[in-house]
């Protein structure tokens, strides 16, 4: 019996392993994360490097020169962000219609406008082309208060360095505490997070699609007639998502020791940065394997009973969706869980194995959770495997040898209950 | 007669809308090739994949090599599909060690016996092709080697001459008599009568779902007498419908048969014949396989 699992496993592993697809998405993925985290941020980069040619219109008189100043001081990716032009003499209403076409005609990209009771109103106006930009709009922003600031300290009566001295930026650090230790973290953490329930999601999907599709062709193809008159569709079943998980696992495995290599020429890169790497702790990389054992194994059972019950890929499509909602919704709850993980909201949802393989993840990601909700969730992890691959596997029993029609639900009840 | 290499008591499977097979009661007995006939739609098929596990009968019981259907009994058998499955992109080695893993025989085992096979059927050179690189008789022949490689009591072969060439269908017969003469049992499953009647020791007709008439080969022919004439001539012979005696013609083109009544005379047929058409042969003849299964079934069919 086992031989024969064994069998029906290690043909799985073998052919996955050797396929294009594999050698393709296993050199491609790193390639493409890579791609769509870099490159956004070489673009970016870019952009900011032309500064924002910006002209300070000053209605109230005496701030102008104030504003300028601090304008110019401000820094993005090191470099100075505005460039400052100069605004025309009257400040009325034609020195307004001036600098809007000097805008409109390209010479400038915006202009402040302080009005005659700014400091007490405390409101200004920023006029550009690109009001989207919410760095540069922020940077504006702060330069312009700094300015009201430092003039209502002065007019309070302190002197000049003082209102520097006073108003002097704060650098606040972030540490992240952990019983490791602590280290800085400027939302390396987060990014991290994030990329990694990313690519849990990625494989999740990509890996039982890939069940489903290998159930699909073996009913289009007939082989499950020779298969079933064989062994034990039961085993054919255990065989056939023990392989496919193992290729999985493969797959990361090649990931993790080409990113071993990779993050010690990273960490070096992000030390000259300035940008701490956030820290990759064994709990983080078991976890990550668990979770994604425990999620391919809920939904890749769901994606072979799906491929049982229908003849084509696009009659999957209908039933994959709702199948593979709990996995989406995770996402959506992916803020929540991440803002408070400790919450009662977040344990419990992490807890609830179709939505632990990410939020429990993320979990872990954020702040460690205490090991008896680890154990837990394990343990109600384990119960829903056994459920569900029993319930997937009967209606597996039954619809991988139905031709034509594709079952209906009622009908796939019944063959679970039947079966 | 030894315990029957497959017992059927009383088998019916029905799908949706229509019976498939109705109360099938037969013995296929060890160490015979076994035809199962039918024309398309008969049942044949269906019953085949009862026999293997691949449909649950509705009733009845299905017992094979003397014991319960179960897994150590199919683990005796080697089983041709109608529909022949394998998988596209495999190599047909690979293929066919991990067919015969399936059965449970060792990798290395599998390995050491499909060499002579694949030679034998003329496979040598694919056996390191994908299979959707091989033409439609050699996956055919692919399949056959993978029905033999756990070396089984009884191989149960649905349509195993269908898509080859008469040379490919040339060496699989004689592959299937040779694992006859091995003291195997066979059965084939197949609507082309002429395969059959030089293959087989005995046969079941089934029809709709039912059998028809069963029994040896020999004896199903004798229970319709040396009743059959065959004719070859030149002239006009459309009055031979009409001699005396005749109860039916069948036209083949380049001769008729005539089947004759009881009592009716052949001597005095070919005295009328001879006296009137140039005659090139007249033989008197058992009825073939294909001329009982076709009075049969329209038989039944005009029921």
């Amino acid at each position: 019996m086992s031989a024969r699992l064994l069998a029906v496993g290690r043909r799985e592993y073998v052919e996955r392993v050797r396929s294009k697809a594999f050698v393709v998405s296993t050199v491609l993925g790193p390639v493409l994360m890579a791609g769509f985290l870099v490159v956004p941020a070489v673009v970016m980069a870019r952009q900011r490097g032309r500064p924002v040619k910006v002209a300070v219109l000053d209605a109230q008189g005496t701030l102008g020169a104030a504003v300028e100043e601090s304008l110019a001081r401000r820094e993005a990716a090191g470099q100075p962000r505005f460039e400052i032009r100069p605004a025309p003499a009257p400040a009325g209403a034609d020195g307004r219609q001036a600098l809007r076409d000097a805008v409109l005609k390209g010479e400038l990209d915006a202009y402040v406008y302080l009005p005659p009771d700014v400091i007490e109103r405390s409101a200004a106006e920023y006029h550009g082309r690109n009001v989207s930009n919410m760095m540069d709009i922020g940077l504006a922003d702060a330069a312009v208060e700094e300015a009201v600031v430092a003039r209502r300290l002065r007019d309070a009566g302190l002197a000049g360095d003082a209102v520097r001295d006073v108003t002097r930026k704060l650098d606040l650090k972030t540490v992240r505490l952990s019983e490791t230790g602590e280290r800085e973290d400027r939302g390396g953490s987060f990014f991290l997070s994030m990329i990694l329930m990313t690519i849990l999601y990625t494989a999740v999907a990509m890996w039982g699609a890939a069940v489903m599709n290998g159930v699909i062709e073996e009913k289009t193809n007939r082989v499950v007639e020779v298969i079933v008159s064989s062994l034990s569709p039961l085993t054919f079943f255990a065989g056939k998502l023990l392989g496919v998980g193992a290729a999985g696992l493969t797959q990361f495995a090649i990931w993790g020791a080409s990113l071993g290599v990779l993050s010690m020429w990273a960490s070096a890169l992000a030390a000259g940065a300035g940008a701490p790497m956030p820290e990759i702790s064994p709990l983080l990389i078991g976890s990550f394997v668990a979770c994604f054992v425990l999620g391919y194994f809920l939904y890749a059972a769901l994606y072979a009973a799906i491929g049982a019950t229908v003849n084509t890929q696009q009659e999957a499509q209908a039933l994959v969706f709702p199948a593979m909602a709990p996995l989406l919704t995770s996402f959506l709850f992916f803020p929540a869980v991440l803002g408070a993980p400790d919450s009662a909201f977040s344990t419990v949802l992490s807890l609830v194995p179709f939505f632990a393989p990410l939020l429990m993840f993320l979990r872990v990601a954020a702040a460690p959770p205490p090991p008896w909700q680890l154990a837990l969730c394990a343990a109600l992890g384990l119960a829903a495997i056994v459920a569900v691959t029993w319930l997937a596997s009967r209606i597996y029993r039954v619809g991988i040898l139905m031709y034509g029609k594709r079952a209906t639900l009622p009908e796939i009840v019944r063959w679970a209950r039947r079966a | 007669m030894a315990e029957a290499a497959i017992a059927l008591d009383g088998v019916t499977k029905a799908f949706e809308g229509h019976v498939a097979v109705s109360d099938l009661t037969l013995a296929i007995p060890a160490g015979s090739v076994f035809g199962l006939l039918g024309p398309n739609g008969a049942g044949k098929t269906t019953t085949l994949r009862m026999v293997m596990n691949v449909l649950a009968p509705d009733a009845g019981t299905v017992r094979l090599l003397g014991r319960p259907a179960d897994q150590a009994a199919r683990d005796r058998v080697g089983y041709l599909p109608e529909e022949r499955g394998l998988y596209p992109r495999m190599v047909v080695e690979e293929q066919l060690v991990f067919l015969a893993a399936a059965k449970g025989v060792p990798r290395r085992e599998a390995a050491r016996r499909l060499s002579p096979w694949l030679e034998r059927l003329g496979l040598s050179e694919w056996r390191r092709r994908r299979v959707n690189e091989l033409s439609k008789g050699m996956q055919q022949k692919v399949q056959l080697v993978s029905t033999l490689l756990h070396e089984p009591d009884l191989l149960i072969l649905d349509e195993p001459l269908s898509g080859l060439d008469p040379v490919g269908a040339e060496v699989v017969r004689d592959v299937l008599l040779e694992l006859r003469r091995q003291g195997r049992t066979l059965v084939l499953s197949s609507h082309e009568m002429e395969t059959v009647e030089r293959l087989c020791d005995a046969i079941a007709l089934i029809n709709r779902g039912k059998k028809v008439l069963d029994g040896p080969v020999r004896e199903v022919k004798s229970r319709y007498g040396r009743n059959a004439i065959v004719l070859a001539y030149e002239g006009d012979g459309s009055f031979l419908a009409a001699l005396p005696g005749v109860a039916k013609l069948t036209d083949f083109g380049r001769y008729v048969e005539l089947r004759i009544g009881d009592g009716a005379d052949p001597q005095q047929i070919l005295r009328e014949a001879a006296a009137r058409l140039r005659l090139s042969r007249f033989e008197i003849v058992e009825p073939s396989l294909r001329d009982i299964f076709v009075e049969r079934v329209r038989g039944e069919a005009a029921q």
